[in-house]
């Protein structure tokens, strides 16, 4: 099954979250009031803690739509230059240790490796592999 | 009679512009050439309007009610979206609508059994904000957006995408007034946004589809990529080529590929191409 088919389209946490990001005043309420937040739309215990302590495993396993997930953590930590690095991202590092690993790996080695841009058409065969 | 004046693809990733100095200076280059090119040969092809293939990141629609396919009708388009314009590191832009055409492909659609919801304000993501600011800078050529679901389950097949845009090319060129129409579709290449591997590109995959839009072939392709394969090379983003095979429908022979790189900055494999026969 792809990741992306554990989605519970039926959770409310899907729901509330297509309203947060259409609304400044549910947006500003992140910060200061999660939990009234979550209650007015119908979000389970669970739902809520996983939110809460940004646990990024927790809320793919629940049925939260993965696309959400970064959504959800951008809106504790800012939107704005949102890299690798950012801190947004760092709870898929701890969530996801081994994948995130291999992909940073595969960042710094395309880096160090990159040849000159004329290289990088996909009819020069092995460049960069 | 609508006439099919040019096509091309390119990703719509939101480091492009959120984030773009992140990346190795060398994919910065070749991703800021190869856009560039691809908007000289838009502007050469002297387009009325563009007719743009997209999806919707799950901000137009609410998860208990998600389209396959949606117009934007509206005389004007505002983008991006508030809680977009941020992230995407982009000042609020106004492009106008042609709702005559998007009107028509609503209706047009329906007579032909393809349920085509529609908005009169469509929000904009990175979907069409990123390529409107890399190939319509000024705004000036008018839009068509046509976005589809390729996030929900359950996503459309590549052959039914491939279905529509025939149904969309036929439509267009019996639209009833003369009209030069750029076909450009967004989205991909391998990328897995908030997946467990969020920060992978899946290089192979990326090589292997840009090959088979080279060689040009669309049954052999059509054949070979199927939705499964796009799901492992990334689930939930790298569905997004299904634009780019609904603009495939537009086109005949070979597609030329300006660009690839596998941008893990920007978390998604990128890319950019345009075809030089329409069918």
């Amino acid at each position: 099954m792809a990741s992306v088919d554990r989605c519970d389209k039926t959770l409310p946490l899907n729901e509330m979250m297509f309203y947060v990001r259409k609304s400044k005043a549910l947006r500003d309420r992140w910060n200061t009031d999660l939990a009234g937040l979550c209650r007015e739309f119908g979000v389970s215990d669970a739902e809520y803690q996983a939110l809460r302590d940004q646990d990024v495993r927790a809320l793919h396993e629940m049925g939260v739509h993965q696309y959400y997930v970064p959504q959800m953590l951008r809106l504790f930590y800012g939107a704005s230059a949102n890299s690798n690095a950012h801190p947004a991202l760092e709870a898929y590092k701890r969530a996801y240790p081994e994948e995130s690993a291999r992909a940073l790996e595969l960042a710094a080695r395309l880096e160090r490796g990159l040849g000159g841009p004329e290289l990088r058409g996909p009819h020069v065969q092995g460049q960069g592999r | 009679m609508a006439t099919i004046v040019a096509a091309m693809a390119m990703t719509h990733s939101p480091g492009l512009t959120g984030w773009f100095e992140r990346a190795p200076l060398q994919q910065q280059l070749l991703a800021k050439k190869a856009m560039d090119e691809m908007r000289w040969r838009l502007e050469a092809a002297k387009p009325d309007v563009i007719l743009g293939f997209s999806n919707d990141h799950l901000l137009n629609w609410p998860i208990n009610n998600v389209p396959e396919l949606t117009v934007g009708i509206g005389e004007e388009h505002v983008g991006p979206a508030d809680w977009y314009d941020e992230w995407l590191a982009l000042g609020k832009y106004r492009i106008p609508g042609h709702p005559g055409l998007a009107r028509y492909i609503v209706n047009e659609g329906a007579r032909r059994r393809i349920a085509f919801s529609y908005l009169r304000e469509m929000q904009f993501d990175d979907g069409f904000s990123v390529p409107m600011h890399y190939l319509n800078p000024f705004n000036a050529i008018p839009l068509v957006p046509i976005s589809m679901n390729c996030t929900v389950p359950p996503i459309p097949l590549p052959t039914r995408s491939y279905e529509v845009g025939l149904a969309l090319r036929e439509m267009v060129k019996a639209y009833p007034e003369n009209l030069r129409v750029a076909v450009l579709a967004t989205g991909g290449l391998s990328h897995e946004p908030g997946g467990p591997r969020y920060f992978w590109v899946d290089e192979e995959f990326d090589q292997w589809f840009m090959a088979m839009l080279a060689k040009g072939d669309h049954d052999a392709l059509l054949r070979e990529c199927t939705l499964e394969k796009m799901e492992a090379a990334g689930s939930g983003g790298t569905a997004e080529l299904l634009a780019w095979i609904m603009a495939l429908a537009f086109t005949r022979g070979p597609a030329e590929v300006l660009a690839y790189m596998p941008a893990v900055a920007w978390r998604s494999g990128t890319g950019m191409v345009v075809w030089g026969e329409f069918a």
